[in-house]
C-alpha cells in the first residue's frame, strides 16, 4: 500500500505516495521525471545513481523512497543556477570530462560534495572521493584533471 | 530491478522495533545502512514479508567514549567511524578496516552494526573489532545479552542473533597502554572491491616489553573470520622481533582454510594470510610502543 513521504528535492518541497519497495531512484526518476540520476548496476557498485542526501553523497539505488522521507536531497539538476551552471559543470565541459555522460551526473555530484567539504583536494584525495563513481569510457584522467581545475581556482 | 514486495516499518524506540520483531519472528528483517540487504533482496537471495528500519532509532547512532570502553550504536556508518577522532587515536585498526571499505558512498550508509550482522567472511570490520576483544549486545522484549564476537559467527550469513532480537551495539573494551593493533587488506584494487585475505592482529606488551596478550584474526580463509590460535601461542611471553612475527605468520597461514574462487587461489590466500599477520603485527608494535 502507498504511503505519503515529504521530502525537499533541489530546495523543492514534495509531497509523494510511493510504495514500500520503491527505491528513491525509481521515485526521482519515474515519478518525479528526474532522469539527470542514472540507472546503472542498481546494485550499489557504479555511483551512476549518486544523490546527495542531508550533506552525504549516497546510491539512490540502495535507499527506499520511504527511507527518505524528511530527508534533503540534490540532485544533479539541482546545481545549475540562473547564473548558469555550477563550476564544477562548467569544468568538466571546458576539461573535455564528459563523454557518453552516463557517469557524469554522478561524478559531478561526488566532486561537488568533496570540494565543499575540501576546497583544495589534491590528486589522491581527488581519485579517493570519485572511487564510488565509475566510468566505463574511461575518461578518468580527464575527470580528475576537471576535478583539479576547479580546485585550483580557488 | 525490482524488490519483493513487503511491509515497511520504521519505528523510532528500541521497545517498539522489538514489538515488531516479537511479533513476525523469522518472517522479519532488520535493515540499517541497506547497503547488503538490499542487494540480496534486489538479486531475490532474500525476500523478507516484513522489513524493519532501525535508522530512525536516536539511540542506535551513539558513540560513548566515557566508559572504561567505547560503545558504539549499532546504526553508526562507516564514514562516522573514519571521522570520529576518538576511533581512530584508540582503534586506529577498526578505523583503517572502515577506510578500506567499499566507497565513500557505500561508507555513508554502511553501518557497523550491518557490516557485523551480515556476517560476511571478507567483511573488513570483524577482524580489528575481534582482535580488540569486541562485544555485541542483543537486545529483545524480554531483554539484553552480550555476546563476544568470538562466539558471534557461525558461517557465511549466519550468527548468534536469534529472529526476535537485534543488535544494538558494539562494547570494546579500551586498549592499554603498550598496546596496539594493525589491519590490513588485500584486493585486486583499491577501491569497491571484495577482499581476498584481510588480517587484524593486536599485541600488548608487559612493561619489560614482552608480549602478553596477543590476538590474531584473519578474514577471508574460512566460514567466519577465523582466530590464529596456535600464532597467537607462539607470541605470548617471548620479546617480539622480526624472527618470532614470522614464525607466528608461518603459524597463522597454516591455521587458515581457503578456498579457490574467482578472487583467488586458495593457496595464494594461504600464504598472504601469513604474510599480512606479520606485517600487522609490525603495525601492531609500532603502536605499542608509542601509546602512553
Amino acid at each position: 500500500m502507498k504511503r505519503l513521504i515529504h521530502l525537499t528535492i533541489n530546495d523543492r518541497h514534495y509531497e509523494v505516495a510511493v510504495e514500500p519497495n520503491q527505491t528513491l531512484v525509481d521515485l526521482l526518476r519515474y515519478q518525479l521525471g528526474l532522469t539527470g540520476t542514472k540507472k546503472g548496476c542498481e546494485m550499489g557498485d557504479c555511483g551512476s545513481c549518486t544523490v546527495i542526501m542531508d550533506g552525504k553523497t549516497v546510491n539512490s539505488c540502495l535507499i527506499l523512497a520511504l527511507q527518505a522521507n524528511g530527508r534533503n536531497i540534490r540532485t544533479i539538476e539541482g546545481l545549475e543556477t540562473d547564473q548558469g551552471l555550477h563550476t564544477v559543470q562548467e569544468a568538466f565541459v571546458e576539461k573535455g570530462a564528459i563523454q557518453c555522460g552516463f557517469c557524469s551526473s554522478g561524478m559531478i555530484l561526488s566532486a561537488k560534495n568533496l570540494l565543499d567539504q575540501n576546497p583544495e583536494p589534491n590528486e589522491t584525495e581527488i581519485r579517493r572521493a570519485l572511487s564510488g563513481n565509475l566510468c566505463r569510457c574511461t575518461g578518468y584522467q580527464k575527470i580528475i584533471e576537471a576535478v583539479k581545475s576547479v580546485s585550483t581556482q580557488k | 530491478m525490482l524488490l519483493p514486495k513487503f511491509d515497511f516499518h520504521e519505528p523510532k524506540t528500541m521497545k517498539e522495533a522489538c514489538q515488531i520483531l516479537a511479533e513476525y519472528g523469522t518472517k522479519a528483517r532488520v535493515i540499517a545502512g541497506g547497503t547488503d540487504l538490499m542487494v540480496n533482496m534486489k538479486k531475490k537471495i532474500l525476500s523478507p514479508k516484513q522489513l524493519v528500519s532501525i535508522s530512525r532509532i536516536p539511540e542506535l547512532k551513539k558513540l560513548d567514549t566515557s566508559g572504561d570502553g567505547i560503545r558504539i550504536g549499532a546504526c553508526f556508518t562507516v564514514a562516522e567511524i573514519i571521522s570520529s577522532d576518538a576511533i581512530s587515536k584508540q582503534l586506529s585498526a577498526l578505523c583503517e578496516g572502515a577506510k578500506n571499505l567499499g566507497t565513500p558512498l557505500i561508507r555513508n550508509l554502511a553501518t557497523i552494526g550491518g557490516n557485523i550482522g551480515s556476517a560476511r567472511p571478507a567483511a573488513d570490520l570483524p577482524p580489528s573489532l575481534m582482535a580488540y576483544g569486541a562485544q555485541v549486545v542483543l537486545n529483545c522484549l524480554s531483554g539484553e545479552r552480550t555476546v563476544s564476537l568470538d562466539k558471534f559467527f557461525l558461517g557465511p550469513g549466519f550468527t548468534a542473533i536469534k529472529p526476535d532480537e537485534i543488535l544494538t551495539e558494539i562494547r570494546i573494551p579500551a586498549p592499554n597502554p603498550r598496546s596496539g593493533a594493525g589491519y590490513i587488506n588485500i584486493g585486486i584494487r583499491k577501491g569497491q572491491d571484495c577482499n581476498i585475505v584481510n588480517v587484524a592482529s593486536f599485541i600488548e606488551l608487559d612493561k619489560n616489553g614482552i608480549i602478553q596478550n596477543a590476538r590474531i584474526i584473519m578474514g577471508c580463509v574460512g566460514p567466519t573470520p577465523l582466530r590464529a590460535g596456535s600464532a597467537e601461542k607462539i607470541l605470548i611471553g617471548q620479546k617480539p622481533g622480526n624472527e618470532l612475527f614470522s614464525r607466528a605468520g608461518a603459524a597463522a597461514s597454516s591455521e587458515s582454510a581457503p578456498i579457490d574462487d574467482i578472487r583467488g587461489s586458495a593457496a595464494y590466500k594461504k600464504d598472504m594470510a601469513g604474510v599480512l599477520t606479520r606485517r600487522t603485527l609490525d603495525i601492531a608494535l609500532n603502536e605499542a610502543a608509542h601509546r602512553q
